[in-house]
């Protein structure tokens, strides 16, 4: 089923009244024009940035392009693994000491611990309207998405082979390749729980460890499924079009599930802890039209704003049926983690 | 422990040092003074250490050799090292030397705790001895480095700037780290600081590396999860571990370029 149909199947049977406040206002909302930097405010002023380590060095690239473009600007940063920031934010918040005044996340899920604490502040309308409908939040901002994808090996199989629906792949006979101890592939898993249930879950994981191999990371399932030791992986899709991009004629290519965990659409995401009329100008930076095309064709990753021209081979949202989830909710990590050692995963 | 020389071989080979020196966030066993933001300052004190830990040990090898194995407390080799200001200022400033003073001291301490022949434990005192002298050698020049403003002040937290071929920098230093935690018998924080390594420095520039070239990423996958963690666990000696630390080191260099080639050639963001 494609988005569009599932978003007009949702409208028929009556749920979009149902849904989170942001998703079933967002469903109804038109989407801003994305935003040039020449029609941004100049920054000006100091910042402190805690930035949760990602795309290498290229995060750090827009970070310097932007103090660059702004002279007057000047951005401390704190790096580290990001739940570290955040639960750093979190602590200092009860400590009564506020350091940052930005959070720059690599996931969600990190971003919930803050949001959950009460810590963020609320993002303005014009500001979240020009994200995708289903990317709106009160108080953060995702900035590029990445998709929950199944590489599989074209010489060993047909796309028309592999079941549209993860919770089948579990009986199907296929050999997957899996990174457990993967913080993306532990978000896929919560996801899953939120959607089908910690039962279901965790019958579905003892399931898929009898034919799986495990890889210490999802470049490393990638590359597996690549060299034919497993028919196919649970990994983001950037990993296999970097790979192929690195090695062309890889016998690889993506694979959807269709409105579940599988192809869950995960952000990273920005979020003010102050109401200084800087910190979400610097917010809208990050959004420009400019930055989301940079992290696109650089990064691989997802932008999240309309009219991107993306590199090829990067998926489509329009083409994919990702679930509906707040992606706040994947903060709820401890379950899930227990959920995968109770069963032998971790 | 032919290679126990080897990083001594770069001490005196000029100002490719400075990176070798870069004092990173690291974590030593007990507090790091603040002494070693300080080494000019401190220099005659590491150098009176030195000279007591040589006497220590040379005392108790001769112990050894006149009234045996139940004579000495093999033990307090150990606690000669960890009681002494200049470990915390090697270690914070040239691990692979650090690595090889406990590969030296261990080497000591196995000698005389399996009853070798005293001249064998000479021996292995004598690599201790010069692991220690290049220690010391390689504190005086990260002092200049120091004086001159070259060398970072040691931090808690990771607040520079990284780059991705600063990021393979980093790697390299961490995994001089993993042959320093191994040659200090600490198997499972070497592991740990593999998988952390792995984990939180190697995947985020593996992705621009694997566009450049992708047998170079499989390759060195595969010493991140097979090769060194199948060393490490095995029991292989400092050197052989050292080894594939080398290998790997190679590898990233020439990670590192394909990397700054591919940062120039990165267009801009506005």
């Amino acid at each position: 089923m494609k988005r569009r149909t599932f978003i007009q199947g949702l409208a028929a049977l009556g749920v979009v009244g149902s849904l989170p406040l942001p998703l079933s206002r967002a469903l109804a909302a038109n989407i801003a024009n994305p935003v040039s930097v020449d029609d941004l405010p100049k920054l000006k002023g100091e910042l402190t940035l805690y930035l949760g380590r990602g795309e290498g060095g290229l995060y750090e690239n827009v970070l310097q392009a932007i103090q660059k473009r702004n002279p007057d600007f000047k951005l401390g940063i704190r790096r580290g693994p990001t739940a570290a920031l955040a639960n750093t934010i979190v602590a200092e918040a009860k400590a009564g000491v506020k350091r940052a005044d930005i959070f720059w996340a690599v996931d969600s899920g990190a971003i919930g611990l803050v949001t959950d604490a009460g810590l963020a502040q609320k993002i303005p309308t014009d500001l979240s309207e020009q994200l995708q409908p289903q990317f709106r939040y009160k108080e953060w901002a995702p900035v590029t998405g990445r998709i929950r994808t199944l590489p599989y090996n074209t010489s060993r199989l047909t796309k028309d082979q592999i079941p549209t629906s993860i919770m089948e792949i579990a009986d199907s006979d296929l050999s997957i390749g899996w990174a457990p101890a993967y913080a993306s592939f532990q978000s896929f898993v919560t996801a899953m729980r939120i959607l089908e249930g910690d039962d279901k879950t965790a019958k579905w994981l003892k399931k898929v460890q009898k034919r799986s191999k495990t890889y210490a990371g999802e470049l490393g399932v990638v590359m597996g499924v690549e060299r034919g030791e497993v028919d196919i992986g649970f990994a983001n899709h950037y990993y296999t079009l970097r790979l192929k991009s690195g090695k062309p004629d890889a016998k690889l290519d993506l694979a959807f599930t269709q409105n579940d965990a599988g192809c869950l659409v995960n952000a990273s995401g920005v979020l003010a802890l102050n109401d200084d009329p800087l910190a979400t100008n610097f917010m809208r930076y990050l959004l420009s039209k400019e930055v989301q095309g940079y992290l696109a064709t650089e990064a691989y990753e997802i932008p999240l704003i309309n009219n991107i021209s993306q590199p090829d081979g990067l998926p489509s949202l329009a083409n994919i049926s990702p679930p509906k989830i707040d992606l706040t909710q994947l903060a709820d990590l401890r379950p899930t983690i227990d959920l995968m050692r109770n069963n032998g995963v971790l | 422990m032919n290679l126990l020389f080897k990083p001594a071989k770069s001490l005196g080979a000029s100002l490719l040092l400075a990176s070798a020196f870069m004092a990173q966030p690291v974590l030593a066993n007990g507090p790091i003074g603040e002494h070693v933001n300080h080494l000019q300052a401190n220099l005659k004190s590491y150098a009176e250490e030195v000279e007591w830990m040589v006497g220590k040990v040379d005392t108790m090898v001769s112990d050894y050799d006149k009234k045996g194995v139940k004579a000495v407390k093999t033990d307090d080799l150990i606690e000669y090292w960890e009681s002494v200001k200049f470990h915390s200022a090697i270690e914070t400033n040239y691990v692979p030397v650090y690595a090889s003073i406990w590969q030296g001291i261990y080497g000591v301490k196995m000698a005389i705790e399996n009853g070798k022949p005293a001249a064998e434990v000479r021996k292995e005192q004598e690599a201790m001895n010069i692991a220690l002298w290049q220690g010391l050698g390689a504190v005086k020049l990260a002092a200049k480095f120091q004086q001159k403003g070259l060398l970072e002040s040691v931090k808690a937290t990771a607040t520079e700037e990284m780059t991705q071929s600063a990021t393979i920098d980093e790697i390299k230093h961490k995994l001089d780290r993993v042959v320093a935690k191994f040659a200090e018998r600490l198997q499972d924080e070497a592991t740990d600081i593999v998988h952390d390594t792995y984990l939180h420095l190697f995947e985020g520039v593996e992705g621009t590396l694997i566009e450049q070239d992708a047998n170079l990423v499989e390759v060195l996958e595969k010493d991140f999860n097979v090769t060194l963690p199948q060393a490490i666990k095995n029991g292989k000696s400092v050197d052989d571990v050292r080894n594939v630390v080398s290998d790997m080191q190679t590898k990233l260099d020439r990670a590192k370029t394909l990397i700054e080639k591919a940062e120039k050639s990165r267009k801009d963001v506005f």
